[in-house]
């Protein structure tokens, strides 16, 4: 690398004329390697978890890092994906959980982001502002009597815990919202001269118009809800009941020295959202760049 | 006819129906929960004593004062908040190049975020091997460039917290990037354009140009951080569980101890608002502190 630096500058000086331009290109590949390396070093935890994944116990830890494993060792996560820990029922119930919540929540999410941004009723603004600030409530203080509320409910240690309040995000009515307003009110009016009502504005016309918004929701919403530790931990008890974030914790309370394990599981409990990221990125970073808190 | 008698920007009853299935939801899992939390910090309300309720007025409060277990929840807290800062310092430079021209720019905002929307649970469990004391990787590099007596950090009291700072300023880095990459799409380019013609050096500019436009953004991320970091949970609870001692026992912990580990609701509930109360000091230091440094 060195001496090709030296002589790119030496040559770039020398044609004055390109002079500028050789180095601003020489500026950028520098500046990409030095951001690369910084990229690849934030993410040698990741490297580490799948390489000892598939490591022997006696190299978990070898210093100098092995990355690359010497041979690979596919036990640990059959044992993760058909052990007697099995993450299938995991999955299953996440899978459960997050797409009935998310679904439910993108849903109600756009009826009522509809009825705030382009249906006039009396009361609609205090309705939103209490609708609002119910997002200043951290959630500690809800678990408390969320608990009691679901045992009185009888859904304590079920999913619906976990499906029902999950069916609701402020962040969500917000954020659609924030898109319904920008659509032209002319088109709501035009169609309500040709004998539309609010209901066929918001399935034919609206919603149709804001799909991307409307994928940003939807992928945002399941990544909370596929992450959701917290919930899962206070309002689930049985473990066939567990979602992968508990039935992960389970799996490394209970194979507490088996580190190739553990790191199998954690890479088990990634991979969806690995696949979600990268098939749905560019909706989910203008999501959380349009003002996305989690949670 | 009749319907244009009414036109699309009359009051319309059917507003209501469209907002009525997340107000019900709101008020049932937000609204409700809230008064009855209120209404229990008043309370010695315990799963112990089942169904009984009695009010205390102001007892748990008093004894939030004399607790030193709350004290200290507050204390690792406050320490636990300095991750957001340090988050944004990191994340600046990251998003000021890569708004620079650099190759693969998709690629590199992809990695940088990945660490962010990856399960919470799962990296606590990385992060534990990787400081592991004696034998993990990061007391073994820490080793090779001369520091002989690395720290236990998770399973050190004096250590844990920051152990567990790092893995937030870690997760963070990838979120306040991309939204300061949003603020650095907003500054004009003649104004950096006219402070290179003036011969103004780079750091300068920087220092004098962008870091002001984007304080906006950087006010942003302060709030959004303090409200979110407040709040954490998981990298914690999986990783130490709010120990050795009670060394990383910040509020959001005790509060999970004292309400179902302890039982004692109504004493979590009392903590739970105290926890309220500091997230809107924050918020009101930060309105009043911003006229200082903030540029719109």
């Amino acid at each position: 690398m060195k001496p090709t630096t030296v002589t790119a500058r030496g040559a770039s000086s020398i044609r004055k004329g390109h002079s500028v331009r050789e180095g601003l290109q020489l500026w950028k590949v520098l500046l990409t390697a030095v951001m690369l390396g910084m990229g690849v070093l934030l993410l040698l935890p990741f490297v580490w978890m799948i390489s000892t994944s598939f490591k022997t116990p006696l190299e978990v830890f070898d210093f100098p890092v092995q990355w690359i494993p010497e041979q690979f060792i596919w036990r640990h996560h059959q044992n993760v994906w058909t052990g007697p820990m099995n993450f299938v029922s995991f999955y299953v119930n996440s899978l459960q959980v997050s797409i009935i919540s998310t679904v439910g929540a993108v849903a109600f999410a756009a009826l009522a982001a509809y009825g705030f941004s382009r249906v006039k009723f009396r009361g609609r603004e205090p309705m939103f502002l209490i609708y609002l600030s119910m997002m200043m409530v951290p959630p500690q203080i809800l678990f408390v009597p969320k608990f009691v509320l679901f045992e009185w409910l009888g859904i304590y240690n079920t999913h619906w815990a976990l499906i029902l309040p999950g069916m609701f995000t402020i962040f969500g009515v917000f954020l659609l919202r924030q898109f319904f307003i920008t659509v032209p009110q002319e088109i709501s009016e035009a169609a309500f001269i040709d004998g539309a009502g609010h209901l066929k504005i918001f399935w034919h016309v609206i919603l149709p118009l804001a799909k991307a918004p409307l994928a940003t929701l939807t992928i945002l919403d399941f990544s909370w809800h596929w992450n959701d530790y917290e919930n899962a931990l206070i309002f689930l008890v049985d473990k066939s009941l567990y979602t992968v974030p508990l039935g992960l914790q389970n799996f490394v309370l209970e194979n507490s020295v088996d580190y190739n394990g553990m790191m199998a599981a954690a890479t088990a409990a990634m991979i969806p959202m690995i696949v979600v990221f990268l098939l749905g990125q560019r909706f989910i970073i203008e999501g959380i760049a349009s003002g996305a808190v989690k949670g | 006819m009749k319907r244009l008698r009414t036109g699309i920007h009359d009051h319309h009853p059917i507003g209501y129906l469209f907002v009525l299935p997340s107000m019900l939801g709101i008020t049932m899992f937000y609204l409700v929960p809230a008064l009855m939390s209120f209404v229990m910090m008043f309370t010695d309300y315990s799963f112990m004593n089942r169904g009984q309720l009695n009010f205390t007025g102001l007892e748990n409060l008093e004894r939030l004062m004399n607790d030193p277990s709350f004290h200290n929840a507050v204390g690792k807290t406050l320490v636990f908040l300095l991750t957001v800062p340090a988050s944004i310092i990191l994340a600046f430079p990251i998003a000021y190049m890569l708004n620079q021209s650099v190759y693969l720019k998709k690629l590199l905002r992809t990695l940088y975020f990945l660490p962010y929307i990856m399960n919470g649970v799962a990296i606590a469990f990385v992060w534990m091997l990787l400081f592991h004391p004696s034998m993990g990787p990061i007391n073994g590099v820490l080793r090779l460039i001369g520091i002989d007596n690395p720290p236990g950090w998770m399973a050190e009291t004096s250590t844990a917290i920051y152990a567990i700072a790092i893995i937030q300023v870690w997760i963070m880095i990838g979120y306040n990037m991309i939204i300061y990459l949003a603020g650095l799409q907003d500054v004009p380019k003649e104004l950096l354009e006219a402070s290179k013609i003036d011969g103004a050096k780079l750091w300068h500019t920087i220092r004098y140009v962008t870091i002001p436009l984007v304080s906006p953004t950087t006010f942003l991320l302060l709030i959004t951080g303090f409200i979110s970091a407040i709040k954490t949970f998981g990298i914690i609870q999986a990783t130490t569980g709010g120990g050795p001692g009670e060394s990383t026992s910040v509020l959001s912990i005790y509060i999970y101890k004292t309400a179902f580990r302890y039982y004692e609701m109504g004493y979590a509930s009392a903590i739970s608002w105290m926890l309220f109360a500091i997230v809107m000091l924050i918020m009101l230091l930060n309105w009043i502190g911003q006229r200082r440094w903030v540029h719109y």
